[in-house]
Parts: C-alpha cells; sequence; structure tokens
C-alpha cells in the first residue's frame, strides 16, 4: 500500500476523474475527505468522509481547512466546464469557471500549504486544453492555463515542505464525453475517428488519471515537483490531421 | 532596407523555402550566397536571381571548409547563416533503413552542425562591429508533434531544435544569436512530394481533396508559402531582433495550437 497513513483532500471526488482518484487513494491505504457543492453523492465509497464545500467560497474554504487535521496530499480536481468563445460568454459564466478552475484552487493551495505535513503533495488536474486550445471552450482552456502556472509557483514557492504537480488528462471517459458524441450527426462514426486519434485505440478511463496521482502522492515521486504529466494516450504528440490523411 | 551591407549564405538555397529567403535577403540590401547540391535544387527551372551559387554538400565537411573559405576570402566575415538545406524520408522506423536514417541525421543535423562549426570564426568576426551576427535553423513543427510515417524526419528536427538552444548558449557570448524557426505545412516541393508520396489522395484518391482537407485542419484554412518562411528569416536577421535567440519559432496558421478535432 503506496500512501498507507496518509490524509488526503480531495476536491470533487464524487464522479469522474475524482471517484477514480478517491477509490485508488482508499485502495492505498490513505485517509481520504472529499467535496462538493450538493450533498453527499451514493457513488462514494463508505469509507470517503464527504463534506458540502464550494471550493469557489474563500470564507468556507478557510473554515474548512482549519477544521482539518494536518494533511499529507491535496488533490484540486473540482472542475466545470463551459462550452463557448470569447465573445459568447457572459460575466457569469467568467465567475463560475474561474471562480472554481482558477479560484478554487487558489484558495485550496493558500489555506493548506500552511499546515500540510513536510514532504506534502498537491495535485492539481490541468488539461491538455491548457496548452493548445480546445474550440470554443476558452474559459475553460485559459483557466487550466492559469492551474499550470500557479503549479509551477507552488512548487518554486512552497520547496522542499510541499511538492506541487499538475496531471493534464486528455479524454477521459467521463459522462460528458458520451454527451458529445450524441449530438454528432452520425455519433458511431464520431467516435470511431475520435478514438483513431489515439495511439492507444481508447479513451482513457478515471483509474488511468488515478494511478498517476497515486505515484505523484506517494513518497517514490519525491523528486518529482513543479511539473505538468500529461495522460492522454498519445494524442497530443500527434499531429491534428484527419485520422487515415496520410 | 533592413540588412544593407550585410554578408548572408543560405544552405538548401535553391530549395522552395530557400529560394523565397534568397530573394528577400537580397531585396533587403544583403549580398547572399545559395548553397546547394545543383544549381536547380529542389525545383525544375532556375530563374539567375543574382545570388552567388555555391556548391555545397552540408554532409561534407570538406565542402563546408571551401565554401566557407570562398566566403572570407571574399569579405572576411558573415552576418547571416540560414540552413534551410533538408530532406524527408517517408517512412515508419520499422520501414526506414540504417542508411536512410543516417541519411536524414547526416543532411538535417549534422548538415546544420558543420556550416555552424566552419562558419562561426566569420559569424564572429562580423560581430566585431558590436552587433550580432545570427544563424537560423530549421526545426520543424514535427520536432514537437508526429505527423504519421515520418518517424527518421521528426527525430533530425528535435535535434535541430536541442542543437539551437546549445548553439545560442554557448555563442550568445561571442555576439551571435541562434534560433530555430518551426515552419508547419508550407507549399514547397517537399510538401507536394509528401502529398503525391503517399498516393492514398485522400477522399476519393485526389490529391487536391487532400490538400483541401489539410488546408482545413489549420485554424487559418490554408497552409504557408516560403515567403512566409522568408518573412520571418528576414526579421530573424535584422538588427531589430538583436534580443532574439534560442528560441524555436513556430510559423504553421495555428495547426499546432488546437486540440485535436472531434469530427461531430
Ligand atoms: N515545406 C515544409 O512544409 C516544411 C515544414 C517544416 C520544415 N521544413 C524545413 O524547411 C527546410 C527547407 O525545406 P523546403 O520545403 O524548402 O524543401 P525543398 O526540398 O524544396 O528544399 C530543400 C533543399 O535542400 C537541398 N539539399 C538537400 N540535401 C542537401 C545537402 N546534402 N546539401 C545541400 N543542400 C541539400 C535540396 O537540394 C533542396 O534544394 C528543410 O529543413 C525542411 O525540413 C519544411
Amino acid at each position: 500500500m503506496k500512501l498507507k497513513g496518509k490524509r488526503a483532500v480531495v476536491t470533487g471526488g464524487g464522479q469522474g476523474i475524482g471517484l477514480g482518484i478517491v477509490t485508488a487513494f482508499i485502495n492505498e491505504g490513505a485517509s481520504v475527505i472529499t467535496c462538493g457543492r450538493r450533498n453527499r453523492p451514493a457513488t462514494l465509497p463508505s469509507g470517503c468522509e464527504y463534506v458540502t464545500l464550494d471550493v469557489a467560497d474563500p470564507i468556507a474554504v478557510k473554515e474548512f481547512a482549519a477544521s482539518q487535521p494536518a494533511a499529507d496530499i491535496l488533490v484540486n480536481n473540482a472542475g466545470v466546464q463551459v462550452e463557448k468563445t470569447v465573445t459568447e460568454s457572459t460575466d457569469e459564466d467568467w465567475n463560475s469557471v474561474i471562480g472554481v478552475n482558477a479560484r478554487g484552487v487558489f484558495n485550496l493551495c493558500r489555506d493548506f500549504i500552511p499546515v500540510m505535513n513536510a514532504g506534502a503533495s498537491i495535485i492539481n488536474i490541468g488539461s491538455i486544453s491548457g496548452n493548445i486550445a480546445d474550440p470554443s471552450m476558452a474559459l475553460y482552456n485559459a483557466s487550466k492555463a492559469f492551474v499550470h502556472g500557479l503549479t509551477r509557483s507552488i512548487a518554486v514557492d512552497h520547496g522542499p515542505q510541499v511538492r506541487c504537480n499538475a496531471i493534464c488528462p486528455g479524454w477521459i471517459e467521463t459522462g460528458m464525453l458520451e454527451a458529445g458524441f450524441a449530438t454528432a450527426s452520425s455519433p458511431d462514426a464520431a467516435m470511431q475517428d475520435a478514438l483513431d486519434r489515439h495511439p492507444v485505440k481508447r479513451f482513457g478511463k478515471p483509474e488511468d488519471i488515478a494511478s498517476m496521482a497515486v505515484w505523484l502522492a506517494s513518497d517514490d515521486a519525491a523528486f518529482a515537483t513543479g511539473q505538468l504529466f500529461t495522460i492522454d494516450g498519445g494524442m497530443t504528440a500527434s499531429s491534428p490531421l484527419n485520422p487515415g490523411l496520410f | 532596407m533592413k540588412l544593407d551591407g550585410k554578408i548572408a549564405l543560405v544552405t538548401g538555397g535553391r530549395g522552395g523555402i530557400g529560394r523565397a529567403v534568397v530573394k528577400r535577403l537580397m531585396q533587403e540590401g544583403a549580398t547572399v550566397y545559395a548553397a546547394d547540391l545543383t544549381e536547380q535544387g529542389s525545383l525544375k527551372l532556375h530563374d539567375d536571381d543574382g545570388s552567388h551559387f555555391i556548391k555545397l554538400d552540408v554532409t561534407s565537411e570538406q565542402d563546408s571548409i571551401s565554401a566557407f573559405s570562398a566566403v572570407k576570402a571574399q569579405h572576411g566575415k558573415l552576418h547571416i547563416l540560414v540552413n534551410a538545406a533538408g530532406i524527408e524520408i517517408e517512412k515508419t522506423i520499422e520501414q526506414t533503413t540504417l542508411a536512410e536514417w543516417n541519411q536524414s541525421f547526416a543532411v538535417n543535423a549534422t548538415g546544420t552542425f558543420l556550416t555552424s562549426k566552419y562558419s562561426l570564426p566569420l559569424l564572429r568576426a562580423a560581430a566585431e562591429s558590436g552587433i550580432s551576427s545570427s544563424i537560423i535553423n530549421f526545426g520543424s513543427y514535427d520536432g514537437f508533434i508526429a505527423d504519421p510515417g515520418l518517424a527518421a524526419y521528426c527525430a533530425t528536427k528535435g535535434a535541430v531544435h536541442a542543437l539551437t538552444r546549445a548553439m545560442a548558449c554557448d555563442h550568445g557570448p561571442e555576439g551571435i544569436r541562434v534560433n530555430a524557426i518551426c515552419p508547419g505545412y508550407i507549399d514547397t516541393p517537399m510538401l507536394q512530394s509528401f502529398f503525391e508520396g503517399d498516393g492514398s489522395g485522400g477522399e476519393g484518391g485526389n490529391i487536391d481533396s487532400l490538400q483541401q482537407a489539410v488546408r482545413d485542419v489549420h485554424p487559418m484554412r490554408t497552409y504557408g508559402t516560403p515567403e512566409d518562411i522568408a518573412n520571418l528569416v528576414n526579421w530573424l536577421a535584422s538588427d531589430e531582433a538583436r534580443y532574439a535567440s534560442g528560441q524555436l519559432w513556430v510559423l504553421d496558421g495555428g495547426l499546432s495550437a488546437q486540440v485535436q478535432q472531434m469530427k461531430l
């Protein structure tokens, strides 16, 4: 068990990638607390503690951190996306996307870093879209670039007390991906085309991200800090041409 | 004119990109040596453009030594070196023979090494004026992300990127700036042979629809021209770029700025 005796805080652990991380951490022996804006989701493993918390709210985050025992691991996973270009985006969109994805990460880091154990590990969930753009995802893309920049700053400013890295997932099979294909003119063809863009010929699973999170949280990664780790089945290693063109 | 009085040498100077670079540097007032395997280079015909032709195989150490001695005898210095000679083998590693692998590195990587090495004394001499001299290498967006079936090419371009930064560190203190341009798809004989060589010809086996499909993947909906590249060479070669060094300048119509496009 790689995380025995460690205390982990994972934001947004009720579903998708967050749930994968919570489950993996518990399996590796960590004690885990997660949070979400709603009541405790039924999907959560029974061993996981839960608190209702909006990460975008700085006062609530401060109170939460003050109520917690010293943590060894912080995973900033909570995130929202709005599918719009810059000119389509409203102030409300800004507040929602930047509030959760950027300010939320900042809030948690600001209040947890001072109370984390020496050698602690912060893992932020960035995205491949923080490096290269997904169309019509302007605020989302920018919020993830913020996460990447903040990750490096924390590593630089707060080492050696904490290590801080980001994981940049590619296309991971969560509800969001299927919903996207469902809107295509030909869902099957769209799905096949998307698969063809992955050298590994499959999409990611939450467990693929969770296993990297376990490694980064563990002492095996003691020398890893300030980096962005892309897990995308090879998609961004290849040029964005249509598959089969050449 | 930005390059009045400067001396420049362009390898692959009779190739698709090289020719446009030679033409532009001359328009800006430079004296230009076009170095290539043959007077025609990769194009079928060559109209006299007023450049000085030097026969140079970039893989040959002796050729480099001779070429730069000739420049030295004429001018005693060189302000601009553009390493635009290149070859592209369209194969996976399994299909690539050792000879093809070695030849790819010999032209794209070793060639850049040799011409840079033997031009350094001349570039230093030019920098003694207090104004930096400039080496411009050719990397590629393929040095960052891979096109299928271009393994050796991608690897040589990654090597050029790293060499660019290394040379910039080592020779910056001597007043030599070193940058690489990383083009996306540029309409040259190299690109056309890539389109034709593949044979699939895109949808319906038609090369026009293949070309259109490639254009459509670009945010700018077009691929570039050799003149687009020459515009950047001109700037990097000029004194306006005196603070620019050690960088990889991607010029690709936005191609590599985007995530793969879902076809919805
Ligand atoms: N065209 C593109 O889309 C593209 C994209 C990325 C990078 N590039 C790079 O730009 C540079 C120029 O490419 P281009 O499109 O003009 O290709 P090109 O084939 O039109 O020209 C290349 C030139 O290099 C010369 N050459 C080849 N081997 C040589 C050797 N051993 N010694 C001297 N000269 C030699 C050829 O004779 C030719 O004139 C290359 O480094 C290429 O890899 C081109």
